[in-house]
């Protein structure tokens, strides 16, 4: 079942809901049973039901950050939150400042970055200092659609993780489940929220605000699909990184010189 | 504002799961427990669990009416609660409790509905008017109680009580899968949790019985059996040994493994958990009741009974205490160490009004014995003094019981 | 079996509120849930359609203000885009066409985000020692005063 994301079974798929709603899944005959199935006439003409000219079967995102690159100045917190109105102490993406030393690591991100970093004193001698932008991986296994209890959070087939506000029940099992700690509870809507790749604009031919407003291109989005997408080349041909690759996930956001700290 | 020692991923500061999923286990666990006591008698014919046998199954009864309603209580969005049944995506292991849920019901709804058929009968029978209609709704209009017809309940009772065993530990177990499978969570993720979640719940059933067995004896002026009450307590004995000896083995393997979450985990012990779990959870609710239990299972036969029923009755207490530090400390614990696995968030206060407060909470744990309160007064717990108290051999449904297993 | 009446009669029971439940259950699906996977397909395109367009990029401030997008292109602040300083496009033209004057970002704070120097930075990016920048500490002064935003020099 779960290998078949593309619409392979879609007709089928109607066809069998609509038997439920019929006839409670027993008594239907065959007659209306390929009447059914012959007047479905698939999803072929609008991928996306009532979603226009995007057809997301040609695109597969990704997302690219080069830590070397990162300022820290927190544009891109600002941008997603004036983007997608995000409420005040919820974070779609933040930006962690690392001070590491031979033995001991200082790790902060004040209001996630979003107002820059105020200088620090750490108590140890830091060999190196970096930013690191984080935002919600939509992992290609992702741990936090499988616990959905009613299947209000997926993964779209152009790779973004989205929830469904309208039918989220609120029970924060898919914010236990992230390993990031990308989703919060909307203190207004008591649904699930998180980092869309700003799916408004990703499917409107625009990059996520976060990187439209990068200054210095330490963020980055791409097509995975696309031939000589600049994303796509060094994703598979440069040495990336994810985080948290023991668990599995398999993260569509990828990193390139990533410290050992960082998890 | 939470404060936060160390780092923490700046969404993870907040406890998403309240005082009402600590409830949600620990409620939930005294419908698997006090099962398990119920079927010793139905299925294994331990037949020194005969005065708890119905108390048991009653109040599992009531403890499952109530046991979904923390979950409610909890949702941002409650009126979609239904979703979890209507579009259930099966790969969440809280879908699949919705199911197992109402598996589990249906299950112990016919089994009430067979061991007290004979009461529902008697009732009808005895009273008129809407009463009557009433029971006689309830007896679905026939009122054989023929000896066949009484063979054939016993013969349902013994196969639901076989499904109902699974189901009971299926379903508390998969309370602990709900936790024990979220791999983002050290504190969480171990496949020892259902197993953890399924013994602390015999542990808590067993507890509760012991403590609701003295008080009901009390109220319906009958004697409290001491065979019963001692064989209470060694079962009680044997599942708190197991709890708790899984409850460390956990921790020594996480520390001798030296995991990378054991820093976090060790400090979140000895910091923000050092009252919930070494104070509570470990001394007074696990080695005091320990010793307890021992006086009262090894010194049994020189203890008077009041003795035995105190040190059994304390004991009892205190265990459900360590029980609800268990699910505290695994709920809570788990939100207050950032998923960063670098910083720790300041103690969980819940709120004291309000849908997930403290009031609610107590009101879910008192509902439970209200409803065992209304269940005595429409169909009665035990069964009426006049068939046969506890001494002589019982009317019809033991006799036939017994009955049938003298070959 | 002749006394199994009462047994019967709950499995009928039973068997029709089980029947009962998978009804209603069937009735209340929402329609397009499962098309697609085990979600509600019709949510892509609300996703897709829910919310404005809000930071529309460089090129987009381009097509009105061509002269000073052409200074910043040609200048070491070619990077970054306008709106970090003025203010997202879709506050500056409204929904309706309508042109707004959007507040712009002149402060010290701003340019201290990027430029204060710090061990966390890379080391080639251009950062200010803000107590030993040409005469003494300028913590908190106007740095507009000496230098351009659209064509910065050092």
């Amino acid at each position: 079942m779960s290998d078949c994301h593309d619409g392979c079974n879609g007709s089928r798929r109607e066809f069998l809901s609509g038997t439920l709603k019929l006839a409670g899944g027993a008594v239907v005959t065959v007659i209306g049973a390929s009447a059914l199935a012959s007047s479905s006439s698939g999803p072929t003409s609008a991928p996306i039901p009532g979603g226009g000219e995007y057809d997301w079967n040609e695109h597969l995102w990704a997302y690219l950050v080069d830590t070397t690159k990162c300022i820290g100045c927190g544009s891109c917190a600002r941008a997603c939150k004036a983007e997608n109105a995000v409420p005040d102490g919820f974070f779609r993406t933040w930006i962690e400042r690392y001070a590491v030393g031979t033995d001991d690591s200082h790790v902060d991100s004040p209001n996630g970055g979003m107002d820059g970093f105020p200088p620090v004193q750490v108590g140890f001698v830091a060999n190196k200092s970096f930013f690191v932008p984080k935002i919600c991986n939509h992992c290609r296994a992702t741990p936090c659609t499988q616990v959905c209890p009613v299947g209000a959070s997926y993964r779209t087939k152009d790779g973004a993780v989205l929830v469904d506000a309208d039918s989220c029940i609120g029970c924060g099992y898919c914010v236990q489940a992230c390993p990031y700690g990308s989703r919060f509870i909307h203190p207004a809507t008591h649904t699930a929220s998180k980092c869309t790749w700003c799916y408004h604009r990703i499917t409107k031919g625009l990059k996520p605000a976060c990187v439209t407003v990068c200054p210095t291109q330490a963020r980055q989005f791409g097509d995975l699909k696309k031939d000589g997408d600049p994303v796509r080349a060094v994703v598979e041909h440069d040495r990336v990184q994810i985080l948290q690759g023991h668990l599995l996930t398999e993260p569509q956001c990828y990193y390139t010189h990533l410290d050992k700290e960082v998890r | 504002m939470p404060e936060i020692t160390g780092f923490s991923f700046p969404n993870d500061i907040h406890v998403t799961w309240s005082l009402m999923i600590v409830m949600y286990p620990y409620i939930t666990g005294f419908v698997a427990g006090s099962f398990i006591v119920t079927s010793l008698y139905h299925l294994f014919d331990r037949q020194e669990f005969k005065p708890v046998a119905r108390l048991a199954m009653a109040t599992s009864f009531a403890f499952l009416l109530v046991a979904s309603l923390p979950l409610q209580l909890h949702l941002g969005q409650p009126q979609r609660g239904p979703f979890v049944i209507i579009t259930p995506n099966f790969t969440s292991a809280m879908a699949g409790f919705g199911i197992l849920y109402s598996f589990y019901m249906l299950v112990l709804v016919l089994e009430l509905w067979f061991v007290w058929r004979q009461e529902i009968i008697d009732r009808a029978r005895r009273s008129r008017g809407m009463k009557r209609a009433f029971y006689a709704a309830l007896a679905l209009g026939t009122y054989d109680t023929s000896p066949e017809a009484i063979e054939i309940d016993h013969k349902a009772i013994k196969i639901l009580a076989g499904i109902g065993l699974p189901a009971a530990c299926m379903l508390h177990g998969y309370v602990g899968f709900i936790f024990g499978a979220i791999k983002a969570n050290p504190w969480w993720s171990t496949p020892l949790m259902p197993v953890i979640f399924l013994l602390s719940a015999a542990v808590s059933g067993i507890a509760l019985l012991i403590l609701l067995y003295q008080v009901y004896a009390k109220l319906d002026r009958r004697p409290v059996v001491s065979t019963c009450v001692s064989a209470l307590a060694s079962w009680l004995w044997f599942f708190l040994i197991l709890t708790i000896t899984l409850e460390e083995l956990e921790l020594i393997v996480m520390a001798y493994e030296k995991s990378e979450s054991w820093l976090i985990i060790s400090e979140l012990l000895t910091t923000r958990l050092s009252f919930s779990y070494v104070t509570m959870q470990m001394i007074i609710g696990g080695l005091i009741p320990l010793i307890l239990l021992a006086v009262v299972v090894l010194m049994n036969r020189y203890l008077h009974e009041k003795v035995r029923n105190t040190l059994a009755t304390v004991a009892a207490f205190l265990t459900l205490i360590q029980v609800f530090s268990m699910r505290w400390n695994i709920v809570i614990g788990g939100q207050l160490l950032s998923k960063s696995l670098r910083g720790l968030r300041s103690p969980y206060e819940p709120e004291m009004f309000g849908r997930e407060g403290v009031l609610m909470a107590i009101a879910l744990f008192v509902a439970p014995f209200v409803i065992l309160w209304v269940f005595d007064r429409v169909l009665g717990i035990e069964e009426p003094e006049g068939s046969g108290g506890h001494g002589n051999p019982p009317a019809a449904p033991a006799e036939a019981s017994a009955a049938s297993h003298v070959p | 079996m002749e006394h199994g009446k009462h047994v019967f009669r709950i499995v009928i029971l039973v068997a029709v509120i089980l029947v009962v439940v998978i009804l209603g259950r069937g009735l209340l699906i929402p329609k397009t849930y499962g098309l697609y996977g085990r979600y509600r397909a019709a949510n892509v395109a609300e996703q897709m359609n829910a919310r404005p367009v809000l930071h529309a990029g460089a090129a987009a401030c381009a097509e009105c203000h061509s002269e000073l997008a052409a200074k910043r292109t040609a200048g070491g602040h070619r990077n970054v885009s306008c709106e970090i300083c003025h203010a997202p496009l879709g506050a500056h033209v409204l929904a309706d066409g309508s042109v707004v004057k959007p507040p712009i970002d002149r402060s010290f704070t701003l340019c201290a985000r990027c430029h204060r120097k710090m061990a966390a930075r890379p080391a080639r990016f251009p950062q200010v020692d803000l107590d030993q920048h040409v005469n003494g500490p300028v913590e908190g002064k106007v740095c507009l005063q000496c230098h351009d935003p659209h064509s910065p020099k050092p």
